[in-house]
């Protein structure tokens, strides 16, 4: 009996595109290049394509939003090793932060987004500092309970507008703006990103996720390391935030539903976990079908759940690991 | 009693086992020994079954393809394609690599969890018989695993295993991190098992000398192949065996 195997050779242009011969031909740019180009172009068309459509134009803008939100998640969980289930804390003190620049101090738009984003990382910053320190579940129930929390004190208080929420937000000049400033800035974090968790900082990172007592005896504060993390994760996630404020033009209890702490994680889950950019694929393949299921009213999450479950259960890789193997190697049959 | 035949395990397109076959018969102590890479942990899990969880667990993830050849026998019976859980329920029970003991669980708790197969009558007679082999287990019973020694802790994780009625008992670098005098008594406790019970044992070493003395047949490993086998006596007088793994 002849027993054959199943190899899983990487393609030769992916080796040649290693090193410094990427630059020697125009097919190993290509290469190399092609899937990013395409990738970017085909988002900044975006807006045009869906001239023709302006219901689903408005939905560029939350598919965009839930990226940046995934992108946080991804980077958080799965480079430093905190689960946040937060996303709807971050969105939420980023939210209310630029409502209120800009109703009750009267900042521009383009002064109150800024302000909100860089305010609303250092708030969150210093109200999950407590938890740092700690190793385990702490962080993640912590993220969880922090929204709810807040929630009850706006509402019990009737402060910043109560459960109406604050009205009269300045919207964003006109919508190509709203369009291309969300698109854009997604774009950056995304490749801003993928830059940063491969330089020296990123890697300590990663070694905080794997074994952090192997990081402390190397010499390296763990825990300002996190804050860091904490720091970068919630500047995205108060920029979604805030933004979104601008885009509807009110700010309401809504900006610390519970969405935005689930769907981004959903996102990472489909796209697969620690490649960033599948992070954006998975949210922008979820928001959209989330849109297409509104007709089937309540119904949706009975359907919405069923196609998670199904993707865990049958591709727990994730779309974008299962692509870049598919694209980087192929397989053959080979006998031993 | 158990029998392996070319077994053949391929890490993607890396080889850790090259057509490894090995006999082990009752109540017999077979030692494997081979260095750091020679496939030592990856026959162990290809024997106890442990492999092919791994295989399924990379499966899901998208990770690495392992692929497993070969033909495993277990008194007669055909296991190769047995679970893990199916193949201790049979008797084939893996003390595996780094001791991995329930660390937030007692010394009580830990035994007990490896007696999940085992009736009531059966558990109590083990847990004498392993608190009789190892008596320093007895002034820990209440103890969290996790602050036991290491010599201690590989007490524990042999007991463990005893607890589940092994026929034959696969011990993965018992030794390891061990002091001398811990691992005196743990390859006592090793012979004291196979003479009082009759249970045949595999056991790994990347150091041959400790181990020699209480093996009956003997295989070297190197790099995925099993270059030499023998009786102790014939591994004990190969020059290369002495220069090797015994450090004279």
């Amino acid at each position: 009996m002849e027993q054959m195997r199943k190899e899983r050779v990487d393609r030769g242009l992916k080796v040649r595109t290693e090193g410094i011969y990427a630059i020697s031909s125009y097919r190993e740019m290509a290469y190399l290049l092609g899937p990013r180009l395409f990738f970017i172009l085909a988002v900044l068309s975006l807006p045009f394509i869906l001239d023709l459509a302006p219901y689903w134009k408005r939905v560029i803008n939350i598919m965009c939003t839930y990226a940046i939100l995934a992108i946080s998640f991804d980077f958080l969980a799965n480079y430093v090793g905190l689960v946040c289930l937060g996303g709807a804390f971050f969105t939420g003190i980023g939210g209310y932060l630029s409502a209120i620049f800009n109703t009750y101090l009267g900042m521009p738009v383009y002064l109150s987004m800024p302000a909100a984003t860089l305010g609303g990382a250092v708030l969150c910053t210093l109200l999950l500092l407590p938890c740092l320190p700690l190793r385990g579940v702490y962080f993640a129930i912590v993220t969880l309970m922090y929204p709810l929390l807040i929630t009850r004190v706006i509402e019990a208080l009737n402060i910043f507008g109560g459960t109406n929420g604050m009205t009269g937000v300045d919207s964003l000049p006109n919508e190509y703006v709203e369009h291309y400033l969300v698109i854009l800035l997604s774009l950056l974090f995304l490749f801003g990103m993928r830059r940063f968790v491969n330089q020296d900082i990123g890697l300590v990172l990663r070694g905080v996720k794997d074994n952090d007592q192997s990081v402390r005896a190397s010499g390296i504060d763990v825990t300002s390391m996190k804050v860091m993390a904490v720091f970068i994760a919630s500047f995205m996630g108060c920029f979604s935030g805030a933004y979104m404020a601008h885009l509807y033009m009110w700010a309401g209890l809504s900006l610390f539903a519970l969405d935005f702490s689930i769907i981004p994680i959903a996102s990472v889950v489909i796209g697969g976990g620690g490649t960033l950019i599948g992070a954006v694929i998975g949210s922008f393949i979820l928001v959209p079908l989330s849109e297409l299921l509104r007709a089937f009213g309540t119904f949706r999450i009975v359907i919405y759940s069923v196609a998670l479950t199904a993707f865990i259960v049958f591709k727990s890789e994730g779309i974008m690991v299962y692509l870049q193997r598919k694209y980087h190697q192929f397989e053959r049959w080979v006998k031993i | 009693m158990l029998e392996a035949f070319d077994l053949m395990v391929f890490y993607e397109n890396m080889i850790a086992l090259n057509n490894v076959s090995l006999t082990c018969k009752e109540g017999s102590i077979v030692g494997i020994f081979g260095s750091n890479s020679a496939g030592k942990s990856t026959l162990m899990y290809t024997l106890s079954g442990i492999i092919l969880d791994i295989k399924k667990k990379e499966e899901m993830k998208g990770g690495e393809r392992i692929t497993v050849f070969g033909r495993i026998n277990f008194d007669g019976k055909d296991v190769t394609h047995l679970k893990p859980h199916e193949r201790a329920k049979i008797g084939i029970v893996l003390c595996p690599e780094r001791r991995r003991i329930f660390p937030e669980s007692s010394v009580m708790e830990n035994l007990k969890i490896g007696s999940y197969l085992t009736s009531g009558h059966e558990t109590k007679k083990n847990l004498e018989y392993v608190l009789d082999l190892f008596p320093r287990l007895k002034d820990h019973l209440h103890r969290q695993g996790g602050f036991l020694s290491g010599g201690e802790q590989q007490m524990l994780a042999i007991g463990r295993a005893l607890m589940a009625n092994p026929k034959i008992l696969l011990l993965d670098e018992p030794l390891l991190g061990l002091s001398p005098a811990y691992q005196e008594i743990v390859i006592r406790g090793t012979e004291e098992i196979r003479r009082s019970k009759g249970i045949s044992i595999i056991i790994t070493e990347q150091y041959a000398r400790p181990v020699i003395p209480i093996i009956d047949f003997g295989y070297i490993l190197e790099n995925g192949s099993s270059v030499l086998s023998g009786t102790r006596e014939e591994l004990m007088d190969n020059p290369d065996v002495k220069s090797a793994y015994f450090g004279v």
